[in-house]
């Protein structure tokens, strides 16, 4: 089933026990956060807070949409119980059949209910939580989708970006650079010194979060893939300010512009990898034109920090699955790609049908070819359970010559990842550094008579024995 | 009663002790408006001896942790634009 915004996601959960109501008043100021930290780190549940210092009634705050598989099995209409290879499955299935979004008007669009516009705007009327002690500012934008388009392309982009409160009537951003947003940014606006129109959705159907994590690659409208994974269209609405279309059906909608030749200081925040790294420095600047919201809003977070949440889970499916198809374009004999939460989009495994380090060596040079947020690459045969890290790391310890199965790729700049906590300051501001890929296969060219023989029940036991001591565990008193 | 700021620097040895100079500082008075940024023309001392009828200014590095033990500003003038000129992604610091 589609959930038609983050308030019939929340009545799902309900239902199943994975979401708790916090009725007693929280702090915006670094206890929500803290609250949401910690209850990560206990693998609790979602957690609405009902009742915010400093704000009306009825203004909430939700951290961990998808901070367990067990969400993202329930967002996609799954049992809460489904296997995380059942869920990749279906992801993967789902798709390949990108459903075109529809647009609604007049009362319909929920996210119309409350309309400010100009000098009317006053981002501090909102909840926006400070996450962590450190951090820049408030983030009004931590879970949500930022919308913006490609004139010249006529691409509409959905991403995931974090945007602070810089004052009443701006925000500072980091989208990436070299993030799609940041290269429509750098490419189209900037140059002629034009206003950059976005908007930043907040609180909808959280499988539109889970595709602005996604790198669909430049020209695919992410909503076309979030139509995909509901099995059913969203529903856009038009922006008061801008032509941009956002999900109707959202909590929140700041409509503003990135100026193209101001800038304020932006970060650091605590961020997906689990460390605060990449430092202060000129963001980009958004004045916001309105804000449109619906009665009572729930202002989605994401208290993020060491895995696992909501980022590394949702990451952990769309870029496996994003890395798994762009291998399998190049032709390589790719079983399943794997993106352990733990290893936080910078550790990811691939399970190939023929290995040997040219393999691996054409694996990692797809996978850092254009930006480099993966900078671990592991690359197993077949017989190893990608999902399974048990079997991944007996792999790592049992077959990976570190002498001749480590392949070190240094990365120019922009390539590498900025947030990589082991780059130096000087590395991560100019996003420059190094990747390795680590061969745990067997080498191509060694007989087949010299290969060792794994030893378990599957593979070191005769076909019959298998079957005769499957067939009879029950009387082996079992 | 003192009134509480933060600002950020590059290397806390990069503030000029009992210098003035122009400062993005975030105001920390409890309420809504907690963590808005104010461009301003500041007095900065390491110490409150040293600027005795400053307020409390609290330092964190580019990575964001604070320095045990707070400086003191003496607000000279808050200035209207509290933005920076520059293209998004150019580097506000000297050095890193």
């Amino acid at each position: 089933m589609a959930f038609n915004g983050i308030r019939e996601f929340i009545n799902a959960l309900e239902k199943t026990g994975d979401v708790v109501h916090v009725k007693k008043e929280v702090d915006w100021d670094l206890e929500a956060g803290a609250i949401s930290r910690r209850n990560y780190e206990m693998g609790g549940p979602a957690l609405l807070f009902e009742k915010v210092k400093d704000y009306p009634e009825g203004y909430r705050l939700f951290n961990g949409s998808l901070g367990t598989f067990r969400r993202v099995a329930i967002s996609l209409g799954l049992s809460p119980d489904a296997d995380v290879r059942e869920i990749y499955r279906v992801f993967e299935e789902r798709e390949q059949s990108p459903v075109k979004p529809i647009i609604i008007y007049g009362k319909k669009a929920e996210c119309k209910e409350n309309i400010v516009l100009g000098d009317d705007v006053d981002l501090n009327e909102f909840p926006a939580p400070m996450i962590h002690d450190g951090d820049q500012g408030r983030y009004f934008g931590t879970w949500d989708v930022v919308v913006s388009h490609d004139p010249e392309k006529n691409w509409t982009n959905w991403g995931m970006y974090r945007f602070m409160i810089h004052n009443e009537k701006m925000l500072t951003g980091y989208p990436t650079p070299h993030s799609h947003l940041g290269m429509i940014l750098m490419n189209q606006f900037v140059p002629k010194n034009k206003p950059m129109p976005i908007a930043i959705v907040i609180g909808t159907d959280p499988l539109c979060n889970m595709v602005a994590t996604a790198g669909y690659g430049i020209g695919r409208n992410e909503v076309d893939y979030a139509g995909a994974l509901r099995q059913k269209p969203v529903e856009l609405v038009k922006c008061e300010t801008s032509d941009l279309l956002v999900p109707a059906h959202s909590e929140i909608v700041i409509e503003g512009e990135i100026l193209p030749n101001r800038t304020a200081l932006e970060g650091p925040f605590g961020e997906y990898p689990g460390y605060r790294t990449e430092g202060a420095k000129a963001g980009t600047l958004c004045k916001v034109n309105a804000i449109t919201f619906r009665s009572n809003p729930i202002l989605t977070m994401i208290a993020l920090g060491v895995p696992v949440d909501d980022a590394s889970l949702a990451a952990a499916i769309t870029a496996g699955i994003s890395m798994k198809r762009r291998l399998l374009l190049h032709g390589l004999p790719i079983t399943d790609v794997y993106v352990p939460p733990e290893g936080v989009t910078h550790m990811i495994v691939v399970g190939v049908r023929q290995g040997g380090i040219d393999m691996v060596r054409k694996i990692g040079e797809v996978l850092t070819a254009r930006r480099a947020w993966a900078n671990k690459i592991v690359v197993v045969n077949d017989d190893v359970d990608v999902f399974d890290m048990g079997q991944v790391i007996h792999a790592m310890a049992s077959k990976w010559h570190p002498g001749r199965g480590t392949i070190i790729q240094t990365l120019a700049s922009p390539k590498a990842n900025t947030l990589t906590p082991g780059y130096s300051m000087e590395e991560r501001r100019n996003a420059k550094g190094a990747a390795a890929f680590i061969d745990c296969t067997w080498p191509l060219d060694w007989p087949e008579e010299h290969i060792p023989v794994k030893s378990s029940f599957k593979e070191i036991y005769p076909k019959e024995i298998q079957e005769k001591v499957t067939a009879s565990w029950g009387t082996y008193g079992l | 009663m003192t009134k509480e700021y933060s600002t950020t620097v590059n290397l806390y040895q990069d503030l000029p002790d009992g210098g003035e100079l122009e400062l993005l500082i975030k105001d920390l008075a409890p309420g809504r408006k907690k963590y808005n940024a104010k461009m301003v023309r500041a007095k900065v001392a390491s110490s409150r001896e040293k600027l005795p009828d400053g307020d409390t200014l609290w330092l964190r590095s580019m990575v964001g942790n604070k320095l045990a033990k707070p400086w003191a500003i003496k607000i000279l003038k808050i200035l209207e634009d509290d933005t920076m000129p520059g293209a998004p992604y150019s580097d506000m610091f000297q050095k890193t």
